[in-house]
């Protein structure tokens, strides 16, 4: 069985910042990390390959993006991932998350076939949680999302819970298919010395536009649907009232009830 | 005549002129309370007759004028997040408490200083001096709670001593009262002074017994470079223990190298809700972080110290880079007291041995074997890479807590007395306080005493400050 794991390189903060004036990221002096909901998608596709006899699944981690962007391949590679593959292009700059799916399933067609895929729910820094379920749809296959456990896999099936508003639901899809776990399928394993070795020396394969057959207009900024034409912050004003009780504590708790009395809170609150 | 003078109704009215309403609690059993004892446990605690919480140097001056007139005794008192009852009142008298004089005065960064009050939180401090590029070494393992003046008044060590050292390193000057209000300053900006005596060193770990700590200038480090960590698993602690002085002398630049056994994993886990890779199979793990300028030093770090923890019996090393999964492996040593008081209340955290690197092996081996002796199930969780030994002993089924208050010491006290043996002390960072009061003084040479009350005297002749501390007994 083949399995392949999108992952993302993401930056490693809590609140991505965008620069007002050019509507992108501001990446300048920011480490990078894997994007931590892959990391489940990693795990997942790991443990399949320990569940069956060695040698039975091969698991290969893709991803887009600049070249660092080999470091978080390698992370999935010492992880458990038998191999990697590198998107990189500077005609796949800019891309959006339309440009993105087509550039991955072009190289996963390219690389594959594969019977199983695995993505993350979303990247912690654009938030669309799109690419994985774009790729589905461009591949022609289905799409599993917010996967809870897999409850059965064989050379041909995939039934998998869902977790759904209000409960879980089970489904049966044809494989290939996409699966997209959500956070609580699986806790992510601690890489080991050794499997961060294995990592070190394993080569990464670049992928380019060219490589793909891929046109200018079909990748990157100018294959994109959409463009972030404004970024602007909420401005937070905070309207608090400080009351002091130089004057004793009943005062205090008085002037209290009056301003919440003055905003209706107290009504509000019956 | 009665050795210590009272707080009076003249003299609570004297404080609150000096200090106002929020500056003084008496008469209110319940505020008193918070001030009567520390994570020692309730049961070393004892009740303060006053609480002051003087916001200057100026007021702690007046205070100490005050309580050397009516001969009361004071006892300084940080967080109270110590381990030995250094801030408990034991005389009771006044416990000074310098909550109020939490500033961060003045960040110096051509001198490569801080200048706090010791009210801040040591994480605060950490934080603060983070934003300007710099580190403030001192990283005792309740930085959330712990104030710097603590630190200094134990002298307390942590996660970081191999790398970086003690406080006592990392004061370079502090101004102080003495217990006849006097204010002196010592040390300063700078790093090298052989201008006397070092008083400095000497309050160092002093428990507040000589003078009151009302300021402090601390060193600033150059920010660090990048960290990686290390989890090791070991089948058997003799391994464990074994690697250590091989981990510590590999040539990298080793921050940390911290020990937890299979117990505190257990309990800590428990209590967090979350797991260590390999828990069934691991006796116990050493949590190792290295430091590096670049990735490929990082890398070298990694690869040789975790070959050398595979060659010495390890079964698997993890690495974590990330935050995420760093946190993940630090988040159980450093709830490792938390995780086993969540499953015996009765923990005792009194336990701070001190042994040099080469008897660390044979010290686990006695507190495993005197604690099977004992019929204690214990937890150990330790800074390894210096010596420092934290057995966590929980409280027998059956026993009483009053009676455990007395078993657990004495425990401690024939641990101590192995680790004395091997060439070490009875505490590395915690401190005396009154809980090892008695095992210190029987541990010491008349000699070595007589000099120490000579220094006790000669600030403090009066003996009102901090009474029934270290070597001091209570009459």
């Amino acid at each position: 069985m083949r399995i392949a794991v999108l992952v993302k390189q993401v930056p490693a903060v809590d609140t991505v910042k965008i620069d007002e004036t050019t509507g992108t990221m501001i990446r300048d002096g920011v480490e990078a990390e894997l994007n931590p909901l892959d990391l489940h998608a990693v795990e997942a596709a790991v443990r399949i390959k320990e569940s069956r006899a060695a040698g039975e699944v091969e698991i290969t981690a893709v991803t887009m993006g600049p070249p660092a962007a080999r470091k978080a391949v390698k992370y999935a590679i010492a992880m458990g991932c038998d191999r990697g593959l590198l998107l990189s292009d500077r005609k796949f700059g800019g891309a959006d998350t339309l440009a993105t799916a087509r550039t991955l399933s072009r190289a996963l067609l390219k690389a594959g076939p594969f019977d199983l895929l695995f993505a993350g729910e979303r990247a912690t820094d654009g938030e669309t949680g799109q690419v994985g379920p774009a790729c589905a749809k461009l591949m022609g296959v289905s799409v599993l999302s917010y996967v809870s456990a897999i409850d059965d896999l064989t050379d041909e099936s995939i039934r998998v819970v869902r977790a759904v508003e209000g409960g879980h639901e089970t489904v049966e899809a044809p494989l290939p298919a996409i699966v997209i776990p959500v956070k609580e399928m699986n806790i992510p394993r601690l890489c080991t010395l050794s499997g961060k070795l294995r990592a070190k020396t394993a080569e990464i394969p670049l992928e380019t536009a060219e490589g793909l057959f891929m046109a200018e207009e079909e990748t990157g900024l100018k294959g994109s649907a959409t463009q972030v034409v404004n970024v602007t912050y909420p401005k937070v004003t905070r309207q608090g009232r400080r009351v002091v009780a130089a004057e004793g504590l009943e005062r205090a708790v008085e002037a209290v009830m009056g301003l919440l009395e003055e905003k209706n809170a107290l009504e509000e609150a019956k | 005549m009665e050795r210590y003078g009272r707080v009076t109704k003249e003299i609570y009215d004297e404080l609150l002129a000096l200090l106002g309403r929020g500056g003084v609690v008496m008469n209110d059993a319940e505020a008193l309370d918070n001030y009567a004892w520390d994570q020692a446990g309730r049961i070393w605690g004892r009740m303060p007759e006053a609480v002051v919480k003087p916001a200057d140097s100026a007021q702690v001056a007046a205070v100490m004028k005050i309580a050397s007139r009516e001969r009361i005794p004071v006892t300084p008192r940080g967080a109270g997040s110590g381990l030995n009852g250094g801030a408990v009142p034991l005389a009771g008298g006044i416990v000074l408490s310098l909550e109020r004089m939490n500033r961060i005065l003045e960040i110096d960064p051509i001198n490569r200083v801080a200048v706090v009050e010791p009210g801040v939180v040591t994480n605060d401090l950490c934080r603060a001096v983070a934003e300007h590029g710099f580190l403030y070494a001192g990283y005792p393992m309740s930085t959330e709670t712990s104030f710097i003046g603590g630190n200094f008044a134990t002298n307390a060590g942590g996660g970081k001593v191999i790398r970086y050292g003690n406080t006592r390193r990392h004061v370079l000057g502090v101004e102080a009262v003495l217990p006849n209000g006097e204010i002196i300053e010592l040390g300063g900006r700078f790093r090298k002074d052989t201008w006397g005596y070092s008083l400095l060193s000497l309050l160092a770990g002093s428990e507040g017994t000589l003078a009151v700590v009302t300021k402090l200038i601390v060193n600033l480090e150059p920010a660090p470079g990048k960290t990686v960590n290390l989890l090791a698993c070991y089948p058997t602690l003799e391994e464990l223990v074994e690697s250590v002085a091989k981990v510590i002398g590999s040539g990298r630049r080793i921050i940390s190298c911290e020990f937890m056994d299979r117990n505190l994993v257990k309990y800590t886990t428990e209590y967090l809700g979350c797991s260590l890779p390999e828990q069934e199979r691991s006796e116990g793990y050493l949590l190792i972080q290295i430091e590096g300028d670049t990735e490929a030093q990082l890398e070298d770090g990694y690869e040789t110290v975790g070959k050398i923890c595979l060659e010495c019996g390890a079964f698997e090393v993890f690495v974590a880079e990330s935050r995420t999964d760093s946190a993940a492996m630090w988040s159980v040593r450093q709830n490792g007291l938390e995780g086993m008081r969540a499953r015996d209340p009765h923990a005792c955290a009194s336990g701070d041995l001190m042994v040099p690197l080469s008897a660390v092996p044979e010290m686990i081996r006695r507190i495993k074997k005197i604690s099977e002796e004992w019929k204690v199930e214990i937890g150990i969780i330790s800074h390894i890479g210096d010596g420092n030994i934290h057995p966590i002993p929980l409280k027998p089924e059956g026993m009483t807590p009053e009676r455990w208050a007395v078993y657990a010491e004495e425990f401690f006290a024939v641990l101590i007395g192995e680790a004395i043996a091997l060439g070490g002390v009875g505490s590395g960072e915690h401190g005396v306080g009154h809980v090892k009061q008695k095992i210190l003084t029987e541990s010491k040479s008349a000699a070595e005493l007589e000099v120490l009350r000579g220094v006790k005297r000669a600030f403090d002749p009066l003996g009102i400050m901090n009474p029934g501390k270290m070597f001091s007994p209570l009459d």
